[in-house]
């Protein structure tokens, strides 16, 4: 079934289908559903609570489906709750980890196969509202950041500045570097990404004060262009081992991994080549993820992009 | 007595209050979210280890995995009926036709034709909404959950019906059950479970089973005893008069329970998807994500709906047996007729949804979402816009005059000066054995060395509880001596119970920024109709005697208020303000998404960091055993007063 699944087709399967089990042919409960689509199988892919991720998972669910595999997405939260259902067989792919190597446990175990590079490249860091760095042009060095504390002062923040940490599962060091460069700054926890993207708008609109974790892909960066000029520069950014990171350093670029399940890598069918072949650039992933946060759905944007880039989807096909 | 009470009270805050600025910021027991104590660094292992076990241990082998195995068997049954396409099929057993046929001919088979005519338009909503799948998911798993639960909870409930012994060993869990948030015990069935519908569903079972263990013990111990005495009088084996006497007579209650069983797994439907079940909380929690407070709201209308749906096809089918006028042998021939013909009519429906597609599956063309959505995006775009000026001002007012010095005086005083003061308070109100409970408690969450962070939740959860007693009492008054708005107010009420907080939580973001008072807010109208509805039945309880009493010795309303009705209703209006501190905390810790911190915060992150896990799972620990505390001293409060 190369070609997309028509209105006419679907029609004449469904009545076949239906007729079928009405006819009592349909006990075979055990036969897969990805058997009667050739020889793509059917796939459960994790969608992880971003925009960046909706992308991705997006375009490869888009291809997959074209290939004749059966995919289902499946909403559930980063980190251990999906390895763990890679282990038991209820996810199969994770489109982009940005763990850093949390999943190795599973790793170990066989339950959860690397499927190398996706192409995105992670690149974490402290930033100001852009408007700051016209008004303050040296608040981008760490060390000046103390003068401006008072600004940064919030109802929430106990007298020193407010400093917008991270969602819950990123990789977040903010009171380690707060601590190590004795900055005069109250850590508080966003929990999610809609907060921090919240916090950048309305400070950008109303020319309020922020400084918040950001990073590199993010949906964030469509809506405010500038937004990386307000990238606040730590000392030396060495960060070999994440257990000793004094604090005093800044996060390292992180290449992102694409997940697979034991099943998935072992199937050997056309959808794990195009996993495996997978891989896109951050402007990429910033670009559907703005379509869809602009209102397109998910599908639509997914399509646009398919369809603008052929030269790179025909390279992960193998055409 | 009481005059010596309150003295009391002020005393030992005023101590508190000095104390606490005198030793303020030493012993606040306050750690780095990154770090471990031994302790929960040890949970932590544990948790790790009984993860790895999980393909080898026996109990997984033999126990947890065979259960996950049946549960997830029978919920995916449910699913190819009526949700997703059966096996070697492309659409489910039955198609959105079938089951509108099929709820149209029960609802109005158990009870009438402007009930099912409700529940057909409400169905069709949904499929309009473009929700029709996640509806019918969310369908099944309710379906599922609640089966289990009466399969276990009405045996165990007729139990405890009969046996006191019984009942006295299950109320403690039972309470516990319904003082647990639900965020809590997600986070440990998932590492037994694993994510999907069998973690959700018995997740949701956890929160349903004791209202039906409840309700039917309750039904079962509150017989009219003579049918029961004649019938033990005439011979009967003890288990003769529970199945041919009791049980009959209970069975109304025990529908009831049903319905209210239903309701409870209904309010589980979207906190759910957070661990991989399907359904209408997949669209909501995905509408938190990307911030697009219209398809929240689309998916959250779908949610209301369905519950509206279940509700009142359950509650008519309950009311149904309390109708003791025989029918005329005409109006049961029409009835009969019709049924037959609506029999017929559910077949035919169900037959077409099997075999054309457009009566399989929802067409997409049908739909008014994108509108809905458009007109709800406007409408906040616009309160956001224009009110935010307010939003802040009220949200930073409440932060530097109630949240901050609370916040210090509990969480900036030393652990031991606060513990004290809990005890003392506990002491004051509830007496001896609530204090040692209280002391107990809270000991243990300073040994799990969480303590700071309890006090941080425990602040927002005070701050909220007060600003929703003072809403709540309001309106509980209101509506307690004014039948209009009783009416008026009921529909928001019951929607605000069903509504599912995550829904509300993005607007409440926009509207105060990542902040405590996005959390306190979130709790407040999460709380409010709980006690609103329980402050209104209370002042309707007051005898109508005592207010004539007082009306004909010329008191004004306010006098009859303050001096009559408030404090007949107080041992309710003290179980209103508990429940309000239960609801408010089990909110509060969904702040932990938003920027409130706290406990919430520490269980959250503890599901998406393997380091931090142990802490997240004492955290939960901790935050159910903040709860137990205050819960036990305000109903001793409650019993006292009495």
């Amino acid at each position: 079934m190369k070609s997309p699944f028509s209105r006419r087709s679907a029609i004449v399967t469904t009545v076949i289908a239906a007729a079928l089990v009405l006819s009592g042919c349909g006990n075979s409960v055990n036969d897969s559903a990805g058997e009667a689509s050739g020889d793509c199988g059917s796939y459960a892919i994790a969608m992880h609570a971003w925009v960046g991720f909706t992308a991705s998972s997006q375009v490869v669910t888009e291809l997959g489906e074209e290939l004749g595999c059966t995919i289902t997405q499946t909403t559930l939260e980063e980190g251990p709750v999906t390895y763990d259902a890679m282990e038991a067989g209820t996810i199969d792919l994770i489109i982009v980890d940005w763990g850093g190597g949390r999943w190795q446990e599973w790793s170990d175990r066989g339950a959860v196969v690397e499927a190398g590079e996706n192409g995105n490249v992670g690149l974490i860091g402290m930033y100001v509202a852009p408007w700051m760095v016209e008004k303050y042009p040296d608040i981008t060095d760490s060390k000046n950041l103390n003068k401006y504390a008072t600004l940064f002062k919030t109802a929430d923040s106990g007298g020193k500045g407010a400093w917008f940490e991270g969602p819950t599962g990123y990789t977040t060091i903010g009171e380690k570097m707060v601590s190590a460069n004795k900055l005069n700054f109250k850590v508080i926890f966003s929990g999610s990404e809609a907060a921090l993207v919240d916090g950048f708008i309305k400070a950008e609109e109303n020319k309020t004060p922020f400084i918040g974790y950001a990073w590199q892909p993010w949906i964030l960066h469509a809506k405010i262009p500038n937004l990386e000029s307000g990238r606040v520069n730590f000392p030396a950014p060495d960060w070999t081992d994440p257990a000793q990171a004094s604090g005093l350093t800044d996060y390292p670029a992180t290449p992102l991994i694409k997940l697979m399940s034991k099943k998935l890598n072992d199937a050997n069918d056309p959808f794990t080549s195009l996993i495996k072949n997978f891989k896109w650039t951050n402007a990429d992933q910033n670009g559907v993820a703005a379509d869809i946060d602009g209102g397109m759905s998910a599908k639509e944007a997914a399509q646009k992009w398919i369809a603008a880039n052929t030269a790179t989807v025909n390279s992960w096909l193998g055409k | 007595m009481k005059v010596r009470k309150s003295y009391l009270l002020l005393a030992s805050v005023t101590v508190w209050i000095v104390l606490g600025r005198l030793l303020n910021g030493t012993h606040t027991l306050q750690i780095a979210t990154y770090e471990n104590t031994a302790f929960t660094s040890y949970v932590g292992e544990k948790a790790l280890d009984l993860r790895g076990n999980r393909t080898e241990s026996t109990a997984f082998i033999y126990f947890f995995n065979p259960i996950r195995g049946v549960i997830d068997g029978f919920v995916q049954g449910i699913r190819n009926l009526i949700s997703v396409p059966a096996p070697n099929s492309v659409i489910p057993i039955i198609g959105w036709l079938g089951v509108v046929g099929i709820v149209a001919f029960v609802v109005y088979a158990t009870s009438q034709w402007r009930t099912a005519l409700l529940c057909v338009s409400l169905l069709l909503a949904c499929g309009a909404l473009g929700m029709w799948q996640f509806t019918m998911d969310s369908i099944a798993m309710t379906l599922a959950a609640v089966l289990l639960s009466l399969a276990i909870g009405i045996p165990l409930g007729i139990w405890a019906g009969l046996s006191d012994r019984v009942l006295k060993i299950f109320t403690p869990f039972l309470d516990l059950a319904q003082i647990l948030p639900t965020l809590v015990y997600m986070a440990p069935i998932a590492l037994v479970f694993m994510i999907g519908a069998a973690s959700a569903t018995i997740a949701t079972m956890i929160y349903s089973i004791p209202i039906a263990i409840r309700i039917t013990s309750h039904a079962i111990r509150n017989l009219n005893q003579s049918p029961v005495e004649a019938a033990e009088s005439m011979g009967s084996t003890p288990k003769q008069t529970l199945t041919k006497v009791k049980i009959p007579m209970a069975k109304q209650m025990i529908v009831l329970g049903i319905n209210q069983t239903v309701m409870a797994a209904v309010s589980f439907v979207v906190i759910a998807a957070l661990i991989g079940a399907p359904g209408l909380g997949k669209p909501v929690v995905e509408a938190l994500i990307i911030r697009n407070v219209g398809q929240g709201f689309v998916a959250g209308l779908a949610v209301v709906f369905l519950a509206i749906l279940l509700d009142r096809s359950t509650s008519a089918a309950a009311k149904r047996q309390s109708t003791f006028v025989p029918p005329t042998p005409k109006q049961i021939k029409t009835k009969r007729i019709i049924l037959i013909v609506g029999g017929i009519l559910a077949v035919v429906s169900v037959f077409m949804s099997r075999t054309m597609l457009w009566a399989a599956v929802w067409p997409k063309e049908v739909t008014i979402a994108p509108q809905v959505a458009r007109i709800t995006n406007n409408a906040i775009a616009w309160i956001l816009d224009n009110l935010y000026i307010f939003t802040v001002g009220f949200k930073d007012f409440i932060s530097y005059s109630v949240l901050n010095p609370l916040e210090t005086q509990l969480a900036a005083s030393p652990w031991y000066v606060t513990v004290a003061m809990i005890v003392a308070l506990a002491l004051i109100i509830g007496g001896t054995r609530v204090a040692i409970l209280g002391f107990v408690l809270s000991i243990a969450i300073v040994l799990s060395g969480l303590w700071y962070e309890a006090m941080l939740t425990l602040t927002q959860t005070i701050v909220g509880c007060l600003l929703t007693m003072i809403v709540g009492l309001a309106l509980g008054i209101w509506t307690g001596r004014n039948d209009r708005a009783e009416r008026v107010l009921r529909p928001f009420l019951d929607a605000g119970q069903t509504l599912p907080a995550f829904v509300y939580l993005v607007p409440m973001l926009g509207l105060f920024g990542p902040t405590r008072f996005t959390a306190i807010a979130t709790g407040i109208v999460y709380a409010i109709p709980v006690v609103v509805k329980i402050v209104s039945e209370g002042i309707r309880a007051v005898p109508h005697a005592l207010v004539e009493a007082a009306t004909a010795a010329g008191s004004t309303t306010r006098q009859i208020i303050t001096k009559v009705q408030l404090p007949a209703a107080r041992k309710t209006i003290l179980l209103a303000t508990n429940q309000g501190l239960i609801y408010v905390l089990a909110v509060v810790v969904i702040g932990g998404f938003v920027g409130a911190g706290g406990l919430g915060y520490l269980v959250i992150v503890g599901n998406s960091k393997p380091e931090l896990q142990g802490k997240g799972l004492i955290a939960g620990v901790a935050i159910l055993l903040l709860g137990v505390i205050f819960d036990r001293i305000m109903q001793a409060g409650a019993r006292r007063s009495a």
